[in-house]
């Protein structure tokens, strides 16, 4: 039962892409919708057997490392795993009226959008240096190609330098995945963790790992692909990209620095790690605060909000890799709900510019009531997943007397209010004139449900944390978290 | 001793000096050429550092197939934009002289850094070729392909798969006119192709059989296979299609369909998944590949979602 769980996550998606290709347009949206729908049937068991055993490992091919690959599945992966699944539902719920049956536009989404979604859950589940590098591989060329869909030449040139750049990032991946070979002749996390020393090889490979997963999770000074890519993807696109694409590379940079090098002493490393956060949040909030369209203001809020991950690396802590792992899923919930509330908003009024955007709770109540609650989560009011996340945030660095980021943190949650008040304020607002735009379609209700359900969840994660927190808290590195 | 050193000598410097030139040519045809030239300097490279699979994948994938590919989208920006002709200097970018230093120190920091770095006693390969006495293959590389990590094989085809699709989402189909560049009406072309279609599928075929026990491979085998095909596009003996038909795509899926067709299939006789159940499986798996590889890479280079055959 486990063994097929597993083989569920990854080759349901998969098998769909390979039926679907072969099936006419019409088919193709309805049945991989019944895929998506059976990844959380996959994931109950297995919360199950890990809730009562503990982590479980699937030896691919039977074949044990060093040799061959394993999957391992421990309460953080399972709470990536959750992540993808809850947000991959509304999301395709959402596709369905973005990407009609019977369009050229979803004959290439669906296909594309599955197999993403098989390398991401792979992603998740591998152990495997290299099978990583494969994975990532999946995500990011279906990613590039998702923004492309529609054709519209913004979005081709983000798309063209989002390949790009994330190719360089692979390529600087594979190249410390080589040296770290060469050294350990191994490639499974866990072994490569006992048999790496610390040297100037180690130092070397880590570097060139951390660079290449920055580049593909966009943090701050290597963000520069995400707003444009973000900001003119199609719709439920952009959901994905900000909801769950750079937060796989985020969690193999977790994975990476305290499976592989838990127990070094690394302060200076931790903290230009952190700075690059700190940086990442002053300058997307200020970039999102001056932003002229809806979408260009959430692409640099994400900016913004995966520098709070970085911070995991200076104050490494319990409390940290709690505020870590909580900010990865509340902002994957959050981000996914705003991007869907954005595209009803766009398909509605035909603009995103913020100025056209007045009088939207008379004409858009739910999909702006949605936006606004995705909007709480995100500024760090209570009672919110962002809440919760930001605040164990505040406890890691109160304890340590870490005032600097305590400020930061603090700073951060007052510039991402000013720059989301400014939109809801600018949408509430109601021009006396006569010529205010007076046009606007009522979007589907499906897709207004879509952004609504996810951003309720994103409020819900705030009051769900003792089950979240106890399954993070049971997949501590082996190593421990440095002091 | 002294001969093989000074041939490494040589090849290396050469792949410098082809690296340099690829990168600083005004050309882009001439950058083109150049990079397919260091591909094959590369392939050499390989078979001197006794890795005779990864120079047959060099040469065939590195050098050939990319180069055509590459070839191909130089003649589409022409045919795009005329109006630039062919030789426009490039312009050099500013981050021109950060990288290409960045790059330097990189190399020079690994360099340094390998030097004291001791080799490994326990690795996966030794464990790999202790294994690979008990599997029936002779090539250990087919072994680690096919059998120790196949799921990063069978992930590789998704990828494949993935750029096709993607490659298929983002660019208008190009019109048949593109695609042809030879004189179809010379009898000479007739000929040729008589003997390069046969030729590139006895090839591809003698390459996939040789792969469970000497160097080769699906991937190469594809790789010939494409260049078959790409020289029935050339000659517009196929033309590119509007919409794929079913046999196009189970053309492109069926490596993965019998990957995943076995290797979970495979669960519901009780074995773990991914086991595959005996060297027929490699065999039909691989040839399976093959069959996708070569026709994905032939409609990359087409550029079109489908090739149909010329009619009359």
């Amino acid at each position: 039962m486990i063994a097929e769980a597993l083989t569920g996550l990854v080759f349901i998606p998969l098998g769909v892409t390979l039926v679907v290709l072969l099936l006419p347009d019409r088919a193709r949206g309805p049945l991989c919708l019944a895929a998506v729908l059976a990844l959380p049937l996959c994931l109950l068991p297995l919360t199950e057997a890990v809730w009562t055993n503990g982590d479980i490992t699937l030896v691919l091919a039977e074949f044990a490392p060093p040799l061959g690959i394993v999957w391992r599945l421990d309460g953080l992966a399972l709470i990536m795993l959750w992540l993808t699944a809850i947000v991959a539902v509304p999301v395709s719920i959402h596709a369905l009226t973005s990407f009609p049956p019977g369009q050229a536009s979803g004959r290439e989404f669906w296909p594309l959008w599955m197999m993403l979604l098989a390398g991401i859950n792979a992603l998740f589940l591998s152990a495997d240096l290299f099978n990583l590098y494969v994975t990532l591989e999946m995500i990011t060329l279906a990613g590039v190609a998702m923004i492309g869909i529609g054709g519209k030449a913004l979005a081709l040139k983000a798309a063209m330098r989002y390949l790009l750049l994330g190719l360089l990032a692979s390529l600087l991946y594979l190249l410390a995945v080589g040296l770290i070979y060469g050294q350990t002749g191994a490639l499974d996390i866990d072994l490569v963790g006992e048999r790496l020393q610390p040297g100037r090889m180690a130092a070397t490979a880590l570097v060139l790992m951390t660079t290449g997963l920055l580049v593909k999770s966009a943090i701050f000074p290597m963000h520069v692909w995400l707003p444009a890519a973000h900001g003119n993807a199609p719709g439920p696109v952009s959901a994905i990209l900000s909801g769950l694409v750079v937060k796989v590379s985020l969690y193999m940079l977790i994975r990476i620095w305290l499976w592989m090098a838990g127990d070094w002493e690394l302060p200076a490393a931790a903290t230009a790690l952190g700075l690059l956060g700190a940086g990442a949040i002053l300058y997307g909030s200020i970039a999102a605060l001056i932003q002229p369209r809806l979408k260009m203001v959430i692409a640099y809020s994400t900016v913004a909000q995966l520098g709070y991950v970085m911070l995991l690396f200076p104050l490494a802590s319990i409390e940290a890799y709690r505020a870590a792992s909580y900010q990865l899923l509340a902002h994957g919930l959050a981000k996914a709900a705003m991007f869907l509330a954005a595209a009803n908003i766009l398909k509605s009024l035909g603009t995103d510019r913020l100025i056209a955007l007045t009088d939207l709770d008379r004409k858009l109540p739910v999909d702006l009531f949605a936006f606004t609650l995705a909007a709480v989560s995100i500024m760090g009011l209570p009672p919110s997943g962002g809440f919760l996340a930001k605040w164990m945030l505040l406890e890691a660095a109160w304890r340590q007397e870490a005032w600097g980021w305590l400020v930061l943190v603090s700073v951060g949650s007052l510039l991402s209010a000013a720059y989301l008040f400014r939109v809801i304020a600018l949408t509430c607002f109601h021009p006396g004139r006569r010529h205010a735009s007076t046009r606007w379609q009522t979007p589907p209700r499906s897709a207004t449900n879509a952004a609504l359900i996810l951003a309720l969840l994103a409020i819900a994660a705030g009051f769900t944390s003792a089950p979240l927190l106890s399954l993070i808290d049971g997949s501590l590195p082996p190593g421990g978290i440095w002091p | 001793m002294v001969i093989s050193v000074l041939i490494d000598f040589l090849l290396a410097a050469g792949m410098v000096v082809l690296a340099l030139q690829v990168v600083s040519d005004k050309a882009v045809l001439r950058s083109i050429i150049l990079f397919v030239v260091f591909g094959l300097v590369m392939a050499l490279a390989w078979t001197r550092l006794h890795a005779p699979d990864l120079a047959l994948a060099e040469a065939a994938i590195g050098a050939g197939v990319t180069g055509a590919l590459m070839m191909m989208a130089w003649r589409r920006l022409l045919i795009i934009n005329p109006e630039r002709p062919a030789d426009t200097p490039l312009g050099r970018s500013r981050l021109a002289v950060p990288v290409a230093l960045l790059s330097a120190v990189l190399v020079a920091t690994i360099g340094l850094t390998a030097l004291d770095v001791e080799s490994p006693t326990h690795t996966a390969g030794q464990v790999a070729a202790e294994e690979m006495t008990a599997t029936g293959l002779g090539n250990p590389v087919t072994g680690v392909l096919l059998l120790f990590r196949n799921l990063d094989t069978l992930l590789e085809m998704a990828v494949l798969l993935i750029a096709l699709l993607g490659a298929r989402a983002i660019s208008p189909p190009a019109s048949p006119e593109e695609a042809a560049v030879v004189e179809t009406g010379t009898p000479l072309v007739g000929a040729l192709l008589a003997i390069l279609v046969p030729l590139s599928i006895l090839i591809a075929t003698h390459l996939l059989l040789a792969g469970t026990h000497e160097p080769g491979g699906a991937f190469q085998a594809g790789a010939v296979l494409a260049a078959g095909g790409v020289a029935l596009i050339l000659s517009a003996r196929l033309k590119p299609g509007e919409r794929p038909g079913i046999v196009m795509q189970l053309g492109v899926t069926v490596g993965l369909i019998a990957f995943v067709a076995i290797g979970v299939g495979i669960m519901a006789l009780g074995e773990t998944l991914l086991v595959l159940p005996g060297t027929w499986a490699v065999y039909l798996i691989e040839t399976a590949m093959m069959v996708s590889i070569g026709l994905t890479l032939a409609l990359l280079f087409a550029g079109a979602p489908a090739l149909v055959g010329r009619r009359g």
